[in-house]
């Protein structure tokens, strides 16, 4: 009982321990900081890299092809019985990406993705990180009307963005088209008026005049209006359209207009044999689009940082522009292909690495132009299985059954692995930092224990007379000994709860604790250029608190028995003899 | 401040005690003996305490100071023995001895016919807590408690923690009872630094009490007082232990104290004076 007692009074009395407690307290509130922030972010890592990589993937060199998928994923899930989940085929292949910006050519380097849609989402978590929430419930690689992201797109992207930009295109042909045919016009008249000039001209010229003559028709009274750009041109093409371009029209706006097109030349021997093509056959920019296909995030987006400190996010290219892919096709002699395709969507897992990269097409579409597709069986082959287990199945042990299944003498070709495989350089990297982290900040608490033990040394010394009067009325050593055990492990519990309140509190405030660092320094803390995460991702573990607390208590204690010691031993008349 | 007059009606209850007495070979005397006699003074037939050829020296290897050289006593059952004599007689040293705080070079300690300067820490920290009440010149009050929590503490330190808090009850009547005789009953949860030297001094012969010892052990008890307040005390002293029948041991240099005592051992120079 006076154990208790003299522990809790020297505690509120001696503030010179309380401030040696003050290093403990920041030790364990900044291990369990620096612990949530790193496992959150681990967290989110691997939700990223999972989420993509799938739990289990056959692979082969991307160049080669694994043929028979359907026969693979029989015995796949033949072998693996009730632990799969589902299995999708994928083809993989780096490719070039090109499209106009603003007249300039862009072009990258692109890891292209051959997906099955339906059973691509099962496998992976792709279709929740897509941008355009239609597609995020029902899948396709068809242009959406709408759905997509207002906030990034301010309603510039889907079918009305594509419409839109092609009868602006057609405005500005039509447009250039009149002021060529104005300076014909001129010229015309030039020539007319001043004859002399014609005899001069060469022979050549002579013919030109009398073509132009005839050929040009004569300047619209008004020119139609070039509308400056975004969405005003709506209305307008709307209020002018009954208005027809004047000049040659195109192909397809003369389909449009007759309904059909007779391409019969007289001069065409097999004209009679040619079948008559309908304009809904005909491709319309207005009505139909190229491949989809779906590029990741920041291929497009650019996040420039304006001088205000305001995050501003271009465009390179958007949904429903088109854009072209360049690849080899595989085989013994790989030939270059390229396909026009039209942007349906953008993918965005906030993994830099996967964003800045990945395109998906169609599975059948990228088999088809690489030339993965057996004439005889009209099979496509792939270039990666990739399987997803159920709920508790033991990665380490899929991966070597399916390796007994695939030997690797007769499979040399392929490569089976987890997704934490795939990613285990990154994942030991940040392991190791962490375990290291954890290291330092406990040396911290171990020096916060030096402070302990020199201040309670100091105590003892201070409460020698003390101990002295406890002994003297009968107080055995190992009571008077518990007494200043108990100090330090109150004292340690003290500073550990309070740590642990604290590094809580700064865990669940971080990212308004990072703003306001923000402010008070201008360093922005954390950049979200940099991170691709809007805020600091958190995780607090229970465990991690539990053993950090037990470690920095168990510091305390030991720290104190030092002196605790020297207490027991004293002499009861030595002390007492101290006045 | 001297409230406490042998006029006073000091009701000590002390039937309680008889449930906690351990029973073992050292109380076996003690509950023989009659501690209800309402005498004033009682000169015992046997002694309580005896010492024979004590030896004791400080220092350490070939540097050694003799204190006592060969000190033989003998301590009557509930009376007032005085041990005076000069600073470096040795008698503080003596009653450090008689109170197990310090084992000596040589010699014997018996107390109640057991022997006592040999036993195992563990049993001398018994006999101090339960048999014998120490006072010390200093007072030696814990400056982190109150006055009450002080007079506690042997009580504390007696018991576990449990067994503290089912007896909590009757410890703090008894402390509050023992506090109110010696006139301290108005500052229960004063602290150390508040009180004046006699109160303290006060407050350290109620903690004394506190565990009904069957001996007091008071060092120079009034040393560090002036006369007014060493008067109180002693006052207080002689009145309790009229009132509880106690063996009392007060070691000083003061002869006009030393006369209130039954009897004065003179120590010279570590040896008996007779």
């Amino acid at each position: 009982m006076y154990k208790l007692l003299l522990s809790w009074r020297y505690l509120k009395t001696r503030f010179i321990a309380l401030a040696s407690i003050v290093s403990v307290t920041l030790g364990v509130a900044t291990l369990i900081v620096v612990n949530s922030v790193m496992a959150g972010f681990v967290d989110q890592m691997k939700n990223r890299l999972h989420g993509i990589l799938s739990d289990v993937e056959i692979s082969t060199q991307m160049f080669s092809e694994i043929p028979h998928p359907e026969r693979h994923v029989e015995i796949i899930k033949q072998t693996l019985g009730d632990q799969i989940q589902e299995a999708t085929c994928v083809v993989r292949t780096p490719a070039l990406l090109s499209f106009d910006v603003r007249g300039r050519q862009w072009t990258q380097q692109i890891m292209l993705l051959g997906i099955d849609d339906e059973t691509f989402g099962k496998v992976t978590d792709f279709e929740p990180y897509l941008t355009n929430e239609i597609k995020r419930n029902s899948f396709s690689f068809d242009l959406e009307e709408d759905g997509y992201d207002q906030e990034k797109f301010k309603g510039d992207a889907g079918w009305k963005y594509r419409r839109t930009r092609i009868e602006i295109q057609r405005r500005i042909e039509a447009n250039s088209r009149e002021y060529d045919s104005l300076y014909d016009n001129a010229a015309n008249a030039f020539y007319a008026a001043e004859p002399s000039h014609v005899e001069t001209a060469s022979h050549e010229n002579t013919n030109v005049q009398e073509e132009q003559g005839t050929r040009f028709a004569p300047l619209p009274a008004t020119l139609p209006d070039i509308p400056p750009t975004g969405n005003p041109v709506e209305e307008g093409i709307a209020s002018q359209s009954p208005q027809p371009l004047t000049g040659d029209q195109s192909a397809e706006n003369q389909a449009s207009n007759d309904g059909s097109i007779h391409r019969i030349s007289p001069f065409d021997p097999h004209a009679k044999f040619r079948p008559e093509i309908k304009s809904e056959d005909l491709f319309d920019p207005m009505k139909d689009h190229r491949t989809g296909i779906i590029l990741g995030l920041a291929i497009s987006e650019r996040k420039v940082e304006l001088p205000s400190g305001e995050l501003q996010d271009a465009y390179l290219i958007r949904p429903g522009d088109d854009a072209n892919i360049m690849l080899t096709t595989i085989g013994e002699s790989p030939k270059p292909v390229i396909e026009n395709c039209t942007v349906v969507d953008f993918y965005s897992s906030n993994m830099h690495e996967y964003d800045s990269s990945f395109a998906f097409l169609p599975l059948s579409e990228l088999q088809q132009l690489r030339g993965m597709i057996d004439p005889m069986t009209g099979q496509g082959s792939v270039s990666t299985i990739q399987i997803k287990l159920k709920e508790g199945a033991d990665l380490d042990a899929v991966r070597d059954q399916l390796i007994a299944q695939f030997p690797p003498n007769y499979f040399p070709d392929y490569d089976i692995r987890t997704w934490q495989d795939t990613q285990r350089p990154l994942l030991s990297a940040v392991k190791m930092e962490l375990t290291i982290l954890n290291i330092l900040l406990f040396l911290i608490i171990a020096v916060a224990g030096f402070g302990i033990l020199a201040t309670f040394y100091m105590i003892v010394v201070e409460k020698t007379k003390d101990i002295g009067i406890l002994k003297a009325l009968g107080a055995p050593s190992r009571g008077v000994m518990s007494i200043f055990l108990g100090y330090g492990m109150s004292l340690g519990t003290v500073g550990t709860g309070v740590g642990i309140v604290i590094g809580l509190l700064f865990v669940k405030y971080i990212n308004e604790i990072a703003d306001a660092v923000a402010v008070l320094t201008g360093q922005e803390v954390f950049d979200p250029t940099i991170y691709y995460f809007s805020e600091i991702p958190t995780v607090v573990n229970p465990v991690t608190i539990f053993w950090v607390a037990i470690g920095a208590i168990a510091i305390a204690v030991l720290a104190s028995v030092l002196p605790a010691l020297r207490a027991a031993r004293l002499h009861p008349v030595e002390a007492l003899r101290y006045e | 401040m001297s409230d406490v007059a042998p006029s006073n009606p000091l009701r000590i209850d002390r039937e309680s005690k008889g449930g906690n007495m351990p029973a073992t070979e050292l109380h076996s005397a003690k509950s023989s003996s009659s501690k209800f006699n309402s005498a004033p003074l009682r000169i015992a037939d046997t002694s309580v305490m005896s010492v024979s050829g004590l030896f004791k020296s400080y220092g350490k290897g070939a540097v050694q100071v003799p204190v006592l050289k060969g000190v033989d006593l003998e301590i009557e059952e509930g009376g007032f023995t005085a041990i005076i004599g000069q600073s470096g007689s040795g008698k503080s040293t003596l009653l450090h001895l008689l109170g197990t705080l310090d084992a000596p070079d040589s010699g014997e300690i018996y107390f109640r016919d057991q022997r006592i300067d040999n036993l195992a820490p563990r049993q001398q920290e018994h006999l101090r807590n339960r048999e014998f009440g120490l006072i010390f010149q200093f007072y030696h009050l814990l400056p982190e408690l109150t006055t009450l929590e002080n007079v506690l503490i042997p009580r504390m330190v007696q018991d576990g923690f449990f067994r503290y808090l089912k007896n909590k009850r009757s410890y703090r009547k008894r402390a509050i009872e023992l506090l109110e005789m010696v006139g301290l009953g108005h500052r229960l949860t004063h602290k150390p630094s508040q009180l004046s030297g006699g109160e303290m001094q006060r407050t350290a012969i109620a903690r004394s009490l506190i565990s009904d010892p069957s001996i007091l052990l008071a060092d120079e008890p009034t040393g560090n007082l002036d006369s007014e307040n060493g008067a109180e005390v002693m006052e207080t002293l002689t009145a309790l232990r009229k009132h509880e029948n106690l063996t009392v041991v007060m070691v000083t240099h003061d002869d006009q104290l030393a006369s209130q005592a039954d009897r004065i051992i003179h120590l010279v120079n570590g040896v008996v004076a007779t």
